[in-house]
């Protein structure tokens, strides 16, 4: 019977998933958090020279400094912040309001809601590099269309290499370096991957809601731009708080995207690393297993990653906690 | 608050189902509702009785014919622009607002100044008994405050006509008793043109002004509710009024007289021999001596002043092609009589059944229309 | 109530069109914004040597114009996509059969079967789900070479490299445990009454009426694996005839002597890739966005 305790039974039916959770999940975890404060870890002779806690003279923090002190964490830090804070509202109110769309019409809709999900079957490497053609300077679609629907001159080097000239301005530099051609096509690839599933979920959502509500708001006039703030968004808000936690964390980690639009080297031919993030930092780190430290630096890479996406969530989790209608 | 009447002429809906098939819901609907009037649209499930609703609220569009209200066509007005306060089924409170929000909701949308707005909710939520629960979630409700929540909202914006789908569906017994005198009672106070759906012909007749009766899109009769109770125009309404509901035999006119089986029940003048299906109301039956309708008694049940007696049917009637649901007693091997509780009958006793002339209706067996 | 005149009904009419008009017009721009790089994938695939280095780029071609050979390269080429996909194949059918089995048996523990720890023990696999898999790569990458399965790789190395670690996915336990709760307990009294185990029951009853959840959980994994870079990139880094299709696709230099990239080359094998997923998501549509949605419901 239900209320008997089976707990031999139970334990036998979690095993194969406990015990593969074991080695590749928990163990890991903490394992991340040792690697991390390990003192010269030498990944190629599997020793190291004690933690860094134990070692004199040795900074408890020692990997994570060398991870931040790293040039290219900051570049990383902030081409991930610009992903997580410009690709995630943009592609959260374009599904909202393209789901919003779908739910109101009926002629064609499940035509229109196939298309938008392709993306999300997609390979991100194939579509990366279909990406990278549609971008190219001269072969492109793009710029084809700038220069004979727009009529500029030229089109634009959306893939090139990026030349920082320092003799501008500084917020003319900061743009240069970080929020350039590249980001821009690289976003604009992020974004469309990211419709799909929003979409299906917000559409979802809607479908769910109890028609009566809109009957109910048309009966008493209210205005549609009313109904949407007023009663389409806070009997959504579920869904969009869900999405935009789950969306978070996915730009946080951003990396294929990048490999399939601009390859391995995250940049643009020459201008290797110009797009890196966390995670791109954390593989780079975990390549180059033959330099002494580097796993530990990778560990403390993804232990500030996942700080940061534990902070943003919880503080997410905060904000839905006062908004979000359940 | 201004009143109107409410006239439906010809009124038509066909429903179309995506493989094309056609279903007629209502069909050639002529009614006036007068104004200040509390109505119950009546009927089986299925009788087109909410799609009539939906149409003179507006949310749905009628096939043909025409809406008035007052002297306005408004058969082509958006529901928005028609000033109806409509109560839902399941009241169709936003469940993120708070019950003041809720309430308050129709005035923002028309801009009401926020003072005026916010005596009216206090007055409104006050005349249905909720003017404490200003700051609850409709969760926190029981389901008559939410039914009483919801009928605030629709009357704060101060419509011409309200209408309530199936008003009290959702509530348990006891709360409905009370919920029907409250609607009563409101609509009296507010003197608005109310109409109300329901499939509870006990809830109908008692609080309505005038009920009006559907059957598979076709209105039936309408008119008071003992009106119609007390002179049925066909033996659908007959069957449909009354709880217990009329007992139903098959019978015949023979020389004037009404005959079930052997026994005579009454008298007819003018009408030429003929079978016919005979309507008996449970309490139009006395007991009598002098009767040729001896029957045998089942069971007996006392409820407070009245006695149930169910009674072997010596003649039950067979299956009519246009029998009601849920009413298997009109074709069952017993009738029930009402009588008074000070008889002392026992189930087994033989007794003689006297009928009373008004309480009796004579059906074509065809058509079940009035002979 | 002031009286409001009625006689526009044409007026509302019209404007009900524009905003229809409105509405399509804006769903079919994005659309068109969502299939141009499908679009732009096969386009290039099928351009000649010419054809795909001219500027401005055609934007269509008559079928007498197709070059078909550009995918005869790709499968005669000196990239192995043959062997790749066949990877993959494997790859995926063994990961999916995998996870599949893990899931059900641990999805009907934590619906079924009630034992001391469970819904402590739920909640920290859900918590754990919040955590970046890049905390996980780092220490798997030195357990799967510690095991020897990285250098010096066989073929049998590999496979076990990229499908053990991925035998279980907490959420698809998650997402089927939601649906065994469905299933009401009657029918387990019943099939108690009639003297089946547990595991009867779990195969004979419950298993077939999850059914659409664990199509959408097969689906769902087999596309994860088509579709992994990151991980098959790592462990196949010693031998890299034993990579993924992805990873082929990543890898591989369609330059011509000129060192230019043929794009035409580079899409024909980014559509030979693309393709199957496209089939597979238009034959089995239905159980993939039911996974999508119901994943959200639940949040």
């Amino acid at each position: 019977m239900l209320e008997e305790k089976h707990h031999f039974k139970a334990w036998l039916y979690l095993s194969p998933a406990l015990a593969l959770l074991l080695v590749f999940t928990f163990y890991p975890i903490f394992n991340a958090f040792y690697l991390a404060f390990l003192y010269n870890f030498d990944y190629m002779q599997r020793t190291a020279e004690g933690m860094t806690f134990t070692t004199e003279g040795i900074n408890l923090f020692h990997n994570f400094r060398r991870t931040l002190q790293d040039d290219l964490f900051i570049r990383a830090l902030i081409n991930t912040l610009i992903i997580v804070f410009v690709s995630v509202p943009v592609s959260v109110i374009i599904s909202l309001l393209l789901s919003v769309w779908l739910n109101s019409i009926k002629r064609f809709q499940g035509f229109f809601q196939t298309i938008f999900f392709l993306p999300y079957v997609t390979n991100a490497i194939a579509i990366g590099m279909a990406f990278a053609v549609i971008f190219h300077r001269e072969y492109g679609l793009i710029n084809m269309i700038l220069t004979s629907v727009f009529g500029m001159e030229e089109g634009l080097n959306w893939l090139g290499r990026v030349s920082v000239d320092e003799s501008t301005p500084a917020i003319r530099a900061w743009f240069q370096r970080y929020l350039n051609l590249p980001m821009l096509s690289l976003m604009v690839f992020i974004t469309w991957s990211g419709l799909a599933f929003k979409i299906m979920v917000f559409l979802s959502g809607l479908q769910s809601i109890d028609k009566q509500y809109y009957d109910a708001a048309r009966v008493d006039a209210t205005p549609k731009s009313r109904v949407f703030r007023r009663i389409t968004i806070p009997l959504l808000s579920p869904m969009i708080a869900y999405i935009t936690i789950t969306s978070f964390i996915g730009a946080f980690k951003e990396y294929t995207a990048i490999v399939g639009m601009f390859g391995i080297d995250l940049g643009p031919h020459g201008d290797a690393n110009r797009l890196i993030t966390i995670v791109g930092l954390v593989y780079k780190s975990l390549n180059e297993m033959d330099s002494v430290g580097a796993m530990s630096r990778a560990a403390s890479a993804a232990i500030i990653l996942f700080m940061m996406t534990l902070v943003l969530t919880l503080f997410n989790m905060y904000v839905s906690k006062k908004r979000v209608h359940y | 608050m201004e009143t109107i009447e409410i006239r439906l002429e010809n009124l038509t809906k066909v429903f179309q189902a995506k493989n094309k098939e056609e279903t007629l819901a209502v069909s050639d609907l002529d009614i006036t509702i007068p104004a200040g009037k509390l109505i119950g649209l009546l009927g089986p499930s299925g009788c087109g009785k909410s799609t009539t609703l939906y149409m003179i609220s507006g949310l749905l569009k009628p096939t043909s014919g025409k809406i008035f209200f007052g002297d306005s066509d408004v058969t082509s007005v958006p529901p928005e622009d028609r000033g109806i306060g409509l109560v839902f089924q399941n009241y169709a409170l936003y469940p993120h607002m708070t019950v003041r929000q809720n309430i308050i909701f129709p005035l923002e949308n028309i801009k009401m100044e926020k003072k005026e707005a916010e005596r009216r909710v206090q007055y409104y939520a006050d005349l249905v008994g909720i003017g404490h629960l200003l700051n609850r979630k409709p969760v926190q409700l029981s389901g008559g405050q939410q039914q009483r929540v919801a009928i605030a909202r629709a009357l704060v914006k101060e419509p011409r006509v309200l209408l309530l789908d199936e008003p009290l569906s959702n509530l348990d017994a006891r709360l409905r008793l009370q919920t029907r005198e409250e609607i009563k009672r409101i609509q009296r106070e507010t003197g608005i043109t109310t109409i109300f759906v329901t499939h509870d012909q006990e809830e109908a007749m008692s609080i309505s002004d005038e009920i009006i009766l559907m059957k598979e899109g076709v209105q039936q009769q309408k008119g008071a509710p003992q009106d119609v109770y007390d002179s049925p125009g066909n033996m659908f309404v007959a069957k449909f009024l009354g709880s217990p509901p009329i007992n139903i035999f098959d019978g015949e006119i023979k020389d004037g007289k009404i005959m079930i089986g052997n026994a005579n029940v009454g008298r007819v003048e003018k009408k030429k021999n003929q079978p016919v299906v005979v309507g008996i109301r449970p309490e139009g039956f006395k007991l009598s001596e002098r009767s040729s309708f001896q029957v045998k008694v089942e069971f007996v049940e006392t409820i407070g002043r009245d006695t149930t007696l169910i009674i072997q049917n010596p003649k039950a009637s067979k299956d009519q092609a246009n029998d009601i649901e849920n009413e298997d007693m009109n074709r069952a091997n017993t009738f029930r009589a009402i009588v008074d509780a000070d008889e002392k009958i026992k189930p087994g006793d033989s007794i003689k059944l006297n009928v009373k002339p008004h309480k009796t209706f004579l059906f074509n067996p065809e058509t079940g229309e009035l002979v | 109530m002031s009286e409001i005149l009625y006689d526009n009904e044409a007026k509302i009419r019209r404007k009900q069109m524009i905003t229809k008009g409105i509405l399509y017009s804006l769903l079919t721009a994005f659309a068109i914004f969502i299939v141009i790089p499908f679009y732009w994938m096969i386009l290039t695939s099928l351009k000649d040597a010419e054809e795909v280095f001219s500027a401005p780029p055609s934007l269509w071609l008559r079928p007498s114009e197709w070059e078909i050979q550009n995918y005869w390269l790709i499968i005669r080429g000196e990239v192995p996509y043959g062997r790749f996909m066949l990877n993959t194949v494997v790859v995926s059918a063994i990961s999916t059969v995998g996870t599949v089995l893990t899931t059900i048996l641990a999805a009907f523990a934590f619906a079924r079967l009630n034992f001391r720890g469970r819904d402590a023990f739920f909640m920290v696999l859900i918590a754990t789900m919040m955590i970046p898999g890049e905390m996980f790569v780092i220490t798997n990458f030195l357990t799967v070479s510690w095991f020897g399965w990285v250098a010096e790789q066989t073929y049998f190395d590999a496979i076990l490299a990229m499908t053990l670690p991925f035998m279980t996915s907490i959420f698809y336990i998650f997402f089927l445990r939601q649906t065994f709760k469905t299933i009401p307990n009657e029918l387990y009294y019943a099939a108690k009454v009639d003297g089946t185990s547990d595991f009867m029951y779990l195969w004979k009853i419950m298993v077939p009426i999850a059914k659409p959840t664990i199509i959408t959980i097969t689906i769902l994994n087999a596309m994860g694996t088509w579709n992994a870079f990151i991980w098959p990139q790592l462990v196949t880094q010693f031998n890299e005839s034993n990579r993924l299709v992805s990873n082929g696709l990543r890898g591989a230099a369609y330059v011509d002597e000129a060192g230019r990239v043929l794009y035409n080359e580079q899409m024909a094998a980014a559509f030979v890739v693309t393709l199957p997923l496209l089939i597979v998501f238009l034959l089995l549509k239905k159980y993939i966005m039911r996974g999508v949605s119901r994943s959200g419901i639940k949040g």
